[in-house]
């Protein structure tokens, strides 16, 4: 999983049957050195590498988010498959927390 | 796994109902640098529950390796993956 902020959406028509519906978000990763500016200067943050990311929590532009991949994510987006359904959906990255706060330790040395 | 060093925690109230109800740690991998160990950038959030305490030195397993920390067998509805596995002791 990581910590990232909602940077834009993503809309296709063209896509499998099994995606309608389902909203698609550009998370970008908050790196290490974005962490400690955070610290420093509230809400800016230097820009890397997006991540598309399934959601179903309704997160918007600006909020952070965690994004688990994998079988974690397609848990979160088809609940089914807890009761034993077989996953469907060719997703494999999901928005599975909206962040209330963070908090990074002043000391990085304990 | 990687290896890393926890930096800080994460707060989430609006979340997907299975994610377990415990600490969520940030954690900087750590490579190899000239003079030892030193952050990579990239940055996870790991579960935990050994107890890893600020700057403590981790490995983090991930995916269905990671879910064995949390629950050994039967753990694939667990919305969780990546989780702390060891906490490295001083070399």
């Amino acid at each position: 999983m990581f910590l990232g902020r909602v940077i834009g959406t993503v809309w296709s028509t063209v896509k499998w049957d099994g995606l309608e519906g389902l909203k698609f978000l550009i998370v970008r990763p908050y790196h290490y050195n974005d962490l400690l500016k955070v610290q420093a200067i509230s809400g800016r943050f230097t820009l890397h590498d997006g991540v598309v990311a399934a959601d179903v929590l309704g997160a918007g532009i600006g909020e952070d988010v965690i994004v688990a991949y994998g079988h974690s994510a397609r848990v979160g987006i088809e609940p089914e498959i807890r009761e034993g359904a077989l996953p469907m959906k060719p997703i494999d990255a999901a928005v599975v927390a909206i962040v209330d706060r963070f908090h990074v330790y002043e000391n990085q040395n304990g | 796994m990687i290896r890393g060093r926890v930096i800080g925690e994460v707060w989430a109230t609006k979340k997907l109902p299975p994610l377990a109800e415990r600490k969520l740690l940030l954690v900087a991998e750590l490579g190899k640098g000239e003079e030892g160990f030193a952050p990579t950038g990239r940055v996870v959030v790991a579960y935990d529950r050994l107890g890893a305490q600020p700057g403590h030195e981790v490995v983090v397993s991930f995916g269905s390796g990671a879910r064995n920390v949390i629950q050994t067998g039967g753990n694939r509805d667990i919305l969780m993956d990546a989780a702390v596995a060891q906490v490295i002791d001083s070399e």
